[in-house]
């Protein structure tokens, strides 16, 4: 049997003085597609967060592994050159960097991190060409300064430009859906199907059974004051849709 | 009863300075020296430069230059005119516009000021440009201090003509010893002339290095300055510029960049001293290891000044936790129908911002440099020459990627 793509084990996590994560199990075999729902503050973007690297937290025990590496002792960058990206739920501006330097800075770093030589000028606004028009991805838009002054959604598509351009082999996103409208829904959805192969996973937070109509998941967790507490096929996300979480509480609310 | 004052107590620096004053003639300022010693800290404009704790000694003054080293900034369109050891230099054939010359003595004018009444004494010769028309080619005045380590004064003295536009950058670098260099320009930019004027210091590690930018603003001039310290273990560039004609606009800026050891002192006087006058003065400090940036800015607004419109700014980069950035703005309004402003921010890198970057495959150190550069953008994105542009840039970035 082959390593899952993602493993976590018991993980659990603080902040200042607060556990969030109360010891996480979760194996997403490669190819496989599972989704998160929970309620607000139930710990899924701090689950994210740890995955991916922030600084601000704490591990008090439990591990992680990216397709059989620990990944808990690796920097970010370290972390999205093992083939780790997190789509953020609040993807940040910065005023001072260009979006298209932004790109092509992340492509050349995941290239030199295999050893290869940086894009060439054509190739790099080719590749950005494709991927944007395929999002609906106003080229004006990619002239502005990172993030500033996209909408919602805006900011959405470019977190999913920026996954279709790195090609990551473990995706995390986290309410990609929220913010965006109708047709955008459609426009992400299908730019995340064509992503899913048998040797890429992923993981989808969100609070919606809508967007789970369109990303078909393979698998859905139940997220409930820092752990996973129930976990079941595409059916239980219509059930969560219909009966909500009082459920699946640990304790009663 | 009054106490009696007792004599300042004058260190090796001092008496070095007093004795090459004496040397060279000017005993006037050699007494003055030795009765006031370098300013100290109780000295408002040198608050936060104390020179006379911060200068250990004075190499002794320069001799003309046997060698050369290379110049610090190469631009392939510009014309460039040496100073070596503070003795201009023959230059090539000077294009349309630019009448390039030399004259006795020094350049600025007088300013109760130590460094300035320093320079006075011992620049012997200052570079004379007239620049006439749209001159076309970036002036580059290139000066170096060669040979052993010296105590090296130069001087330039620039007019530009009404109507006419130029840009001029000035470079300060040398060979690799501990010189001592005290640096003047003063230009005068004529009736609705234009003029960029940019210095960037290059001096290598043990330098001190001063200068002292002079600038008489006539009707309607435009005056754009950047001033960048990327060199030195100490360096002080003060800025005078002074508003003499109605219409006259300029955008002054600074760009700090403090690293382990390093003392890097800004220190400002606009002088708006007629109606109807504006001016924005944008200064950036980015500190690094254990370090010292210093910016002192005044805006002083003449009772006459009125319609004045003036704003300043400093931003401090904190690149680690002992970088000391300080800063001081002060306003002198005397006029009552004006619009004046000043703002001070320091801050260390956003972290949101560097674990996204990071989240992306970039490196800590390359994502630092991006978001520095971000910070920076401000004071480079106005320098319109393309290529000035891309060396200013170039050295900004060696500067980022040349950390200790
Ligand atoms: N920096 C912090 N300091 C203290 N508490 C924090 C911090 N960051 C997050 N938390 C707390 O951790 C808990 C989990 O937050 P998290 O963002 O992971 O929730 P979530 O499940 O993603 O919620 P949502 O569905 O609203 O996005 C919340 O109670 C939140 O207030
Ligand atoms: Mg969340």
């Amino acid at each position: 049997m082959t390593n899952p793509i993602l493993e976590i084990r018991n993980l659990h996590a603080r902040i200042e003085d607060r556990e969030i994560l109360k010891g996480v199990n979760l194996a997403i075999p490669a190819g496989e597609l599972h989704a998160v729902m929970g309620r607000n503050g139930s710990g899924k973007s701090t689950l994210s967060y740890v995955l991916a690297g922030k600084e601000d937290y704490e591990i008090t025990e439990g591990e992680v592994l990216l397709d059989g590496v620990d990944l808990l002792g690796m920097e970010p960058n370290e972390r999205a050159a093992a083939g780790l990206f997190l789509a953020f739920q609040y993807p940040i501006e910065i005023p001072g960097v260009a979006t298209m330097t932004f790109l092509k800075a992340a492509m050349n770093a995941q290239r030199k991190s295999r050893g290869e030589g940086e894009i060439s000028t054509p190739d790099f606004m080719r590749a950005v060409k494709e991927a944007g028009a395929s999002l609906n991805i106003d080229a004006s838009m990619l002239k502005r300064p990172l993030n500033v002054g996209f909408s919602g959604g805006e900011k959405k598509r470019a977190e999913v430009l920026q996954m279709a351009l790195l090609a990551p082999k473990m995706c995390i996103l986290d309410e990609t859906d929220s913010g965006l409208d109708i047709d955008a829904l459609q426009v992400v959805s299908k730019g995340v199907n064509a992503l899913r192969s048998e040797q890429r996973s992923m993981l989808v937070i969100t609070h919606y059974q809508r967007l789970l109509n369109h990303i078909v998941p393979d698998v859905v967790h139940v997220f409930s004051d820092g752990r996973i507490v129930e976990s079941g096929d595409k059916s239980l996300a219509l059930q969560l849709e219909a009966k909500g979480y009082a459920d699946f509480d640990s304790e009663p609310a | 009863m009054l106490k009696p004052k007792m004599p300042v107590r004058l260190n090796a620096a001092e008496e070095t300075l007093i004795a090459q004053l004496t040397g060279a003639g000017d005993s006037a300022q050699a007494e003055r020296l030795s009765v006031t010693g370098l300013p100290t800290r109780r000295v408002e404009s040198y608050h936060y430069t104390d020179l006379k704790m911060l200068l250990k000694s004075v190499p002794p003054l320069v001799g003309a230059a046997n060698t050369a080293s290379a110049p610090a900034l190469r631009l392939a369109g510009a014309y460039r005119l040496l100073i070596a050891n503070g003795e201009p230099q023959a230059s090539a054939t000077a294009p349309a516009g630019v009448i390039v010359g030399s004259s006795d003595g020094a350049a600025l004018s007088v300013h109760d000021d130590v460094l300035v009444r320093l320079n006075t004494a011992f620049a012997k010769k200052s570079l004379s440009l007239t620049l006439e028309g749209t001159v076309d080619p970036i002036i580059q005045i290139d000066r170096r201090t060669e040979g052993t380590a010296a105590h090296s004064a130069s001087s330039a003295r620039i007019f530009v003509a009404d109507d006419s536009s130029a840009t001029i950058l000035e470079t300060y670098s040398g060979s690799d010893e501990a010189h001592l260099t005290n640096n003047a320009s003063y230009i005068a930019v004529g009736r609705n002339a234009q003029v960029t004027h940019i210095t960037v210091d290059l001096s290598s590690d043990g330098v001190t290095h001063f200068a002292t930018n002079e600038y008489v603003l006539a009707e309607g001039a435009k005056l754009r300055t950047l001033a960048i310290h990327a060199g030195s273990a100490l360096a002080r560039t003060q800025i005078f510029a002074k508003f003499a004609g109605e219409g006259a606009h300029a955008d002054i800026a600074g760009l700090n960049l403090v690293d382990d050891g390093q003392h890097l002192d800004f220190t400002l006087d606009v002088n708006h001293a007629v109606p109807n006058t504006t001016s924005q003065e944008v200064f950036k400090q980015v500190g690094r290891g254990r370090s010292k940036a210093v910016f002192q800015g005044k805006i002083v607004v003449a009772r006459d000044a009125q319609k004045t419109d003036a704003k300043m700014m400093m931003q401090g980069l904190m690149l680690s936790d002992q970088a000391e950035i300080l800063s001081k703005p002060e306003l002198e309004i005397y006029a009552d129908d004006v619009v004046c402003g000043h703002g001070s921010t320091c801050g260390e890198l956003d972290a949101d911002s560097m674990f996204y970057l990071m989240s992306r495959g970039i490196s800590r150190a390359e994502a630092e440099t991006m978001l520095v550069r971000g910070f920076l953008k401000e004071v480079l994105d106005p320098i319109e020459d393309a290529e000035l542009n891309e060396a200013l840039t170039a050295v900004v970035d060696d500067w980022l990627v040349g950390g200790k």
